[in-house]
C-alpha cells in the first residue's frame, strides 16, 4: 500500500465529522490571519497616531489590538480543542472497529497470534494515528496559511524589505533539515540504546537469582556499565546537535534582524519607509520562522504514524472469521440431539481428507447422543478430547464429515443461535474482572438478578457466595486468583445454569478438590445435567459411571465405546485409563 | 528540598562541569541582552539621518551622508549578528557542560541502582515487581536528571535574563517597565498551573490506557468463554465503555493543553500592546524615543520564555523529588542475605545436613517446610518426590541461601550456611532451577555463564553430559547461535538442557536439579542421568523429580508432603511400603503400558 492511499484511508475516518473539520479549517484560517495582523496594526499605531501625537488615536488602536489579540487567543483555543475532539472521535471509531474485527475472528486466528500483538494493534498502533487524525492535518494547513499571511503582510508593507527578510529562508531551511536528519539518526540510536538498557534491566531483574546463584555479580555489573555507557554516549550525541541547533536558529533570526535594520534603515532615508514599518518587520522576522519549524515537525509525526496505520490496515484486511451461512436455517425448539458423522479435523487449515501426511487430530469420528442423554469422553492427554467440544461449538470448521444438531448441520445455523443452545464449562475457569454476578450473567441482557440468585441457590453455591463481602456484588480480583478452585468451578456452573442451555459441554477439572467441596460440586453437576444433553470430558469417576455412553479416544480415533460396566469387562484401554485416573477416587 | 539533597555529592563530583557551565549561561544571556539596545540605537539614529539627508539632498555631500548611514547601519547589523554568535557559542558550551553533566550523573545513579539491586535477595523481589523496578531505573532516573540538568540551566538563564532586562528597562523608564511587566507574573503562574494540570491529567490518561489494554487482554484471553456464550456484543460494549472513558480522559488533557497556548499568546501579546500604548504616550511626551519602544518589545519577547520556564521548573522539581523518594526506597533496602563480615577462604566438599528446618513465606502463616531433618553424605544422590506445593523447591533453595530458614539450620560440610562466605558457598553449587531462565545471548555464553573461565574443552564436555551436543550441531551458528527473540527459539527440553549444561560446567561438588528435565522425554532423561552417573560418587546430587525412572537409582528417596518428609528409603524399600511412592510407580507403569498400546 502506498503512503498516499494509506493516508486516504486514515482520512476516511474523519468523514463522519466533516462538518466539524470544516469549522476547524475556518477557525484555523482566521487565526492564521489574526496573528500576523497585530504587527501591522502596531505599525499603523506608530506611524499614524504616535508620530502624529494623537493620544486618543493611540487608545482607539489599543482597543482594536486587544480585541484582535483576544479573538486570536479564543480562536486558537477553539482550533486546538476542536481538532483534538475530532481526532479522538475518529480514534474511538477506529479502535472499536479494530476490536470488533479481532473479536469476530475464529479461534484458528487466535492460535497463530500472540495476544500481546493483538493488544498492541488495538491500543498503541491506534494511538499512533491520533496525532495525524487530530492536530496533524489541520495544523499543517494552519502553518501553511500562516506563512502565506505573514508573507502577504510583509510584501504589502514593502516588497523590497520583504525579499531581503525572506532571503535568509534558504539558510533556515537548510539548517533545519540538516538538524532534523542528524537528530533523527541520533534519536534512532538513542531509542535503540534505551531499548537495550531496558532489555538488560528487564532480563537481569527477572533473572537476578541466576546471577546471584552463579556468582556473576561482578561480571554482570561490568556489562551493565558498558550498556549504560553506550546509552549515555547516544544521549551526548543528541545533546551536541541540540546545543548546535538552538544557537543556529537564533543566529538565523539575528541575521534577518540585522538585514532588516540595515536595509530598512537605508530605505527609510532614501524612500518612504517609516519607523513603524521597520518595527513591524522586526516582529515579522521573528514570527516567520516558527511555522516553518512546526511544518518539519509535522512531517516527522506523519511518517511515524504511517507505520502504525499500515499494521492496522493489514489486520483489518485479513479476515479469518467463521463464515456464517448465507441462508441460515432456524433451529426452532431444540431437543438436543447431537451427531458427529465421520468427522475429520486438523488444526492445519490446508489439510485435506485423504492426505496421510497431515496431522489429523480427529480421524473419522462418529457418534450420536440422544436428547437428554450424557456422553463421557475419556482418553490420554492429546487424544483429541478438547477438540471435540471445540468443534461442537464451531470454534473451528472441520475438513471432512458433518456435525449435526437435531439433524441440522451446524454450518447451516447462525453461530449465535448455535452457541445459545450450548453451555460450556471449562476446566480452567476463566473469570473476568467485575462482580461475581457479572461473571455469572456475563452481562447478557435478559438475565435478571433473581435468575442469578436462583442459579446460585440451585447450584449450591449459596454458602460460599453468602460469605463473600457484598455477595453477588463482590468484585473478583486478579481474575479470581483469590477464590479457590472449587469456588471458581461453582461460579462457572452457575454461569452455565443461568443461561439454561439445551446442551451442556463440560471439560472437567483434573485437579482434585477436598472431599467436602467435591460433594458440593457433585450435587451441582447432577443439578446442572438434569434434563440436558451432556458431553463431558470426564475426569470424575462419578461422571463416567453415570454416563449413558462412554467414548474412549486414542490418538484421534474412537477405540472403544459402551457403558462403564461393559468397557471394564473388555479389559482394554478403558480399563487401564480407569485404573490410572480413577483408582485414587475409588479408594 | 528533602530527598533531592541526596544529589548534592554528585554536584560536587561534577563541579568541573557545573561551575563553568553556569558561568557560560550567564555570559550567553548577557550577550543576548545587548542586542535590543543595538536595535534601539539604530532606530533612533534613522530619523536624524533622514533629517540630515533631506537637508543635503542634491548637494555633493549627499553620497557622504549616504555612506555614513550605510556604514553605521551595516556596523549595527554586523553587531547584532556578532552578538548572536557570541551568545550562541556560550549557549552551546553551556549545554555541553550542564546537560552533559546531568547525563553523567544519570549514568552514575543508574550504575549504583543496578549494583544495589544485585545485592538484594528474593524477599525484596517478591515485594517489588520487575516492571516497577524498570520504571525506577528509567523514568524515575530521567525525572531526576531533568532536575539536575535542564532545571538548573533554565533557572540560571532566567535569573540572568530577567535581571538584565529589568535593569536596562528600569533605567530607560520605570513607568513603562511596570506596565510591560503586568502580565508577567500571570504568565509564570499560569504556566505552573497548566503544567501541574497537564501532569495530573496525563497520569490519569495513562492509567485509563492501562485499563483499556487490560480490558482487551482479558477479552482475548477469555475468547473461548466469550464466544461460547455468544457474549461478543456485551464484551464490545464494555470495551467501548473503556474506550469512551479513554477518549474523555484524552479530551480532559486536550482542554488544558489547548488553553495553554492561547493564554501564553494572550499574555505575551498584552505586554507588547501595553508597551505600544504607554510607550506611545511617553514618546509623545518626549521622555522616550521610538527606538525604546522597539527595544522594549524585544526585551518582552526575550523575557517570555525564561518566565514561562520557571513554571516548568517548579513542576520538574516536584516530580524529581517524588522520583528520588522512590529511588531512595531501593537504595535504602538492606540486603537480607549477606555473607559474614570476615570471609574465610574455603571450598565446599559436598556434605549437606538439615537440622529441624522450617520455612514460612514472609508475612504469612503458611508453613512451607516444617521441621525437616536430613543428612546427605558427600558424593551421594538424593531424590525428592511429592505433590505440587509440598515444599520441594523451597528445600532446594535453602541450600545456596536463596532463602534463609525461619527455624533450624542448614549445614554444608558441617558449617551453617549463614556462616559461609556467600561467594564460596555458591561457587560450590551447580543449580538447575525449575523455571529455566536463559539470557538473550549465545548458547555458548549462556553455558559459560556457569564458569567464565571455562575453555572450549570444558564447554564441549558439559554439552555432551547434558545431551545437547547434537542439538548444538544442528543450530545455524553452533555455539554462537543466539537464543530468544534475536535468535532461535529453543524447545522446552533444549532450554532445560542448556540450563543443565550451565550448571554442569561449574564442576561443583553439589548439583541441585529442581525438576530440571520435566520437558525432556523419558528416554533422553535416562541417557542424561546415566552420564551423570559417572559423577555420582564424585558429586552430591539432590534432584526433585516426578518420574520414578529418574528417582529409582538414588541412594535415598524422600517423599515430601505438606512440608514434611512422609516416606524415606531406597526405591526397593519404598515400593514395598505401599505409600505415595508405590502408587506413583504403579501409575507410571500404567502410563507406559497405555503408550505401548498405541
Amino acid at each position: 500500500m502506498s503512503d498516499a492511499s494509506t493516508l486516504r484511508r486514515i482520512v476516511e475516518y474523519l468523514r463522519p465529522y466533516s462538518v466539524w473539520v470544516g469549522v476547524a479549517l475556518v477557525s484555523v484560517l482566521a487565526t492564521s490571519f489574526l496573528g500576523p495582523l497585530i504587527p501591522k496594526l502596531v505599525q499603523v499605531t506608530i506611524d499614524q497616531e504616535i508620530v502624529a501625537g494623537d493620544v486618543e488615536g493611540i487608545r482607539r488602536m489599543i482597543v482594536l489590538l486587544i480585541g484582535v489579540l483576544a479573538a486570536e487567543s479564543v480562536l486558537s483555543f477553539v482550533n486546538a480543542y476542536l481538532t483534538q475532539w475530532i481526532g479522538q472521535q475518529a480514534i474511538y471509531d477506529l479502535r472499536t472497529r479494530v476490536y470488533r474485527h479481532i473479536q469476530r475472528q475464529s479461534l484458528r486466528f487466535f492460535d497463530g497470534q500472540p495476544i500481546g500483538r493483538l493488544i498492541t494493534r488495538a491500543t498503541s498502533d491506534v494511538e499512533s494515528l491520533s496525532q495525524v487524525l487530530s492536530a496533524g492535518l489541520v495544523t499543517i494547513l494552519g502553518d501553511a496559511f500562516k506563512i502565506f499571511f505573514i508573507a502577504w503582510f510583509m510584501f504589502s508593507l514593502n516588497w523590497q524589505l520583504a525579499l531581503v527578510t525572506i532571503s535568509v529562508m534558504p539558510i533556515m531551511l537548510y539548517a533545519t533539515f540538516w538538524f532534523k536528519r542528524k537528530v533523527r539518526d541520533a534519536y534512532r540510536d538513542t531509542r535503540a540504546q534505551v531499548a537495550r538498557l531496558n532489555a538488560f534491566m528487564q532480563e537481569h531483574v527477572s533473572g537476578m537469582r541466576i546471577v546471584q546463584l552463579f556468582g556473576r555479580e561482578g561480571e554482570e555489573m561490568r556489562r551493565f556499565e558498558a550498556v549504560n555507557d553506550d546509552h549515555r554516549e547516544a544521549h551526548l550525541r543528541t545533546i551536541f546537535y541540540f546545543a548546535l541547533f538552538w544557537p543556529a536558529i537564533d543566529l538565523v533570526s539575528s541575521i534577518a534582524l540585522g538585514l532588516v535594520i540595515w536595509y530598512g534603515g537605508l530605505s527609510a532615508m532614501t524612500s518612504t519607509l517609516t519607523v513603524g514599518v521597520l518595527i513591524a518587520f522586526i516582529q515579522y522576522a521573528r514570527q516567520f520562522f516558527e511555522p516553518m519549524r512546526n511544518l518539519s515537525d509535522q512531517f516527522n509525526t506523519l511518517q511515524s504514524a504511517m507505520a502504525g496505520a499500515e499494521r492496522i490496515f493489514d489486520l483489518l484486511d485479513t479476515d479469518a472469521s467463521i463464515l456464517e451461512a448465507s441462508e441460515p436455517r432456524a433451529l426452532g425448539t431444540v431437543r438436543g440431539r447431537i451427531a458427529f458423522r465421520n468427522v475429520w479435523f486438523s488444526y492445519d487449515p490446508e489439510a485435506r481428507v485423504g492426505d496421510d501426511g497431515a496431522e489429523w487430530v480427529l480421524k473419522d469420528v462418529s457418534f450420536e447422543v440422544k436428547p437428554g442423554q450424557s456422553l463421557a469422553i475419556v482418553g490420554a492427554t492429546g487424544a483429541g478430547k478438547t477438540t471435540i467440544i471445540s468443534l461442537l461449538l464451531r470454534f473451528y470448521d472441520i475438513q471432512g464429515g458433518d456435525i449435526l444438531l437435531d439433524g441440522v448441520s451446524i454450518r447451516d445455523v447462525r453461530l449465535r443461535e448455535l452457541r445459545d443452545q450450548i453451555g460450556l464449562v471449562l476446566q480452567d475457569v476463566f473469570l473476568f474482572s467485575g462482580t461475581i454476578g457479572e461473571n455469572i450473567t456475563l452481562g447478557l441482557p435478559g438475565i435478571g438478578t433473581d435468575a442469578c440468585e436462583r442459579a446460585v441457590d440451585a447450584i449450591g453455591a449459596r454458602p460460599f457466595v453468602g460469605r463473600l463481602p457484598g455477595g453477588l456484588d463482590h468484585e473478583v480480583r486478579e481474575r479470581g486468583a483469590l477464590l479457590s478452585h472449587g469456588q471458581r468451578q461453582l461460579v462457572s456452573f452457575a454461569r452455565a445454569l443461568v443461561h439454561d442451555p439445551r446442551i451442556l459441554v463440560l471439560d472437567e477439572a483434573t485437579s482434585s478438590v477436598d472431599t467436602e467441596t467435591e460433594e458440593v460440586i457433585q450435587r451441582a453437576l447432577e443439578r446442572l445435567m438434569e434434563g440436558r444433553t451432556t458431553v463431558a470430558i470426564a475426569h470424575r469417576l462419578s461422571t463416567v459411571q453415570h454416563a449413558d455412553q462412554i467414548l474412549v479416544l486414542h490418538h484421534g480415533q474412537i477405540r472403544e465405546r459402551g457403558s462403564h460396566q461393559e468397557l471394564l469387562r473388555q479389559d482394554g484401554l478403558y480399563r487401564r485409563l480407569y485404573e490410572l485416573q480413577y483408582s485414587e477416587q475409588a479408594a | 528540598m528533602g530527598p533531592l539533597s541526596r544529589l548534592n555529592s554528585y554536584y560536587w563530583t561534577y563541579r568541573h562541569l557545573f561551575i563553568p557551565g553556569l558561568l557560560f549561561a550567564v555570559i550567553s544571556s548577557v550577550f543576548a541582552m545587548i542586542v535590543p539596545t543595538v536595535v534601539r540605537r539604530a532606530i533612533d539614529a534613522i530619523p536624524q539621518f533622514v533629517v540630515t539627508w533631506n537637508a543635503v539632498r542634491g548637494t555633493p555631500v549627499e553620497s557622504l551622508v549616504y555612506w555614513d548611514l550605510f556604514s553605521t547601519l551595516a556596523f549595527m547589523g554586523v553587531a547584532i549578528v556578532g552578538l548572536s554568535i557570541l551568545s550562541g557559542i556560550f549557549s552551546f558550551l553551556m549545554r555541553q557542560t550542564v546537560v552533559v553533566a546531568s547525563r553523567h550523573i544519570e549514568f552514575d545513579l543508574r550504575n549504583r541502582l543496578y549494583d544495589h539491586l544485585q545485592r538484594l535477595s528474593s524477599g525484596f523481589y517478591m515485594t517489588h515487581p520487575t516492571g516497577d523496578l524498570i520504571t525506577r531505573s528509567t523514568s524515575d532516573i530521567e525525572q531526576v536528571r531533568r532536575y539536575i540538568g535542564p532545571a538548573i540551566m533554565y533557572t540560571t538563564r532566567a535569573v540572568v535574563t530577567i535581571g538584565t532586562a529589568l535593569t536596562v528597562m528600569f533605567v530607560i523608564s520605570p513607568k513603562l517597565t511596570l506596565y510591560a511587566l503586568i502580565p508577567m507574573p500571570f504568565l509564570g503562574l499560569s504556566v505552573f498551573l497548566v503544567a501541574r494540570m497537564v501532569h495530573v491529567r496525563s497520569d490519569r490518561l495513562q492509567a485509563q490506557y492501562s485499563v483499556l489494554s487490560s480490558r482487551v487482554q482479558e477479552a482475548l484471553a477469555g475468547i473461548r468463554v466469550v464466544k461460547a456464550y455468544a457474549s461478543e456484543a456485551v464484551e464490545e460494549e464494555r470495551f467501548k465503555r473503556e474506550s469512551a472513558a479513554y477518549r474523555e480522559r484524552s479530551l480532559d488533557l486536550a482542554r488544558v493543553e489547548a488553553a495553554w497556548r492561547p493564554v501564553f499568546v494572550f499574555l505575551v501579546g498584552l505586554s507588547s500592546i501595553f508597551v505600544v500604548w504607554k510607550g506611545g504616550a511617553l514618546v509623545i511626551e518626549g521622555s522616550i524615543s521610538l527606538g525604546n519602544i522597539a527595544e522594549y518589545m524585544i526585551y518582552v519577547a526575550l523575557m517570555t520564555w525564561p518566565v514561562a520556564s520557571m513554571g516548568f521548573v517548579i513542576t520538574m522539581v516536584q516530580r524529581a523529588s517524588a522520583s528520588m523518594t522512590r529511588l531512595g526506597d531501593v537504595f535504602d533496602a538492606e540486603p537480607e542475605i549477606a555473607g559474614p563480615l570476615q570471609p574465610g577462604d574455603t571450598r565446599v566438599r559436598g556434605e549437606i545436613t538439615f537440622e529441624h528446618v522450617s520455612y514460612r513465606y514472609p508475612d504469612t502463616d503458611q508453613t512451607v517446610l516444617d521441621g525437616i531433618s536430613l543428612h546427605i553424605p558427600a558424593g551421594t544422590t538424593v531424590a525428592i518426590v511429592g505433590r505440587t506445593g509440598s515444599g520441594k523447591t523451597t528445600l532446594m533453595e535453602l541450600i545456596p541461601r536463596l532463602v534463609d530458614p525461619v527455624a533450624g539450620r542448614v549445614l554444608v560440610d558441617g558449617r551453617d550456611v549463614r556462616e559461609w562466605p556467600l561467594e564460596a558457598l555458591r561457587a560450590g553449587i551447580g543449580y538447575v532451577p525449575q523455571d529455566v531462565f536463559l539470557f538473550s545471548d549465545t548458547v555458548g555464553n549462556n553455558i559459560r555463564f556457569g564458569r567464565m573461565d571455562a575453555d572450549q574443552e570444558a564447554l564441549r564436555e558439559a554439552v555432551l553430559d547434558a545431551d545437547l551436543a547434537d542439538a548444538v550441531e544442528a543450530f545455524p551458528k553452533k555455539y554462537e547461535t543466539f537464543v530468544g527473540e534475536r535468535g532461535i527459539t529453543l524447545s522446552g527440553g533444549q532450554k532445560q538442557r542448556v540450563s543443565l549444561a550451565r550448571a554442569l560446567i561449574r564442576e561443583a561438588p553439589i548439583l541441585l536439579l529442581d525438576d530440571a528435565l520435566s520437558a525432556v522425554d523419558t528416554g533422553t532423561e535416562r541417557a542424561i542421568l546415566e552420564r551423570l552417573q559417572r559423577h555420582y560418587g564424585r558429586r552430591t546430587v539432590v534432584l526433585v523429580t516426578h518420574r520414578v525412572s529418574a528417582a529409582q537409582s538414588a541412594d535415598q528417596i524422600l517423599v515430601l508432603d505438606e512440608g514434611a518428609i512422609v516416606e524415606r528409603g531406597t526405591h526397593a524399600q519404598l515400593e514395598a511400603a505401599g505409600g505415595f511412592y508405590a502408587a506413583l510407580c504403579r501409575k507410571q507403569q500404567l502410563e507406559a503400558e497405555l503408550e505401548a498400546m498405541a
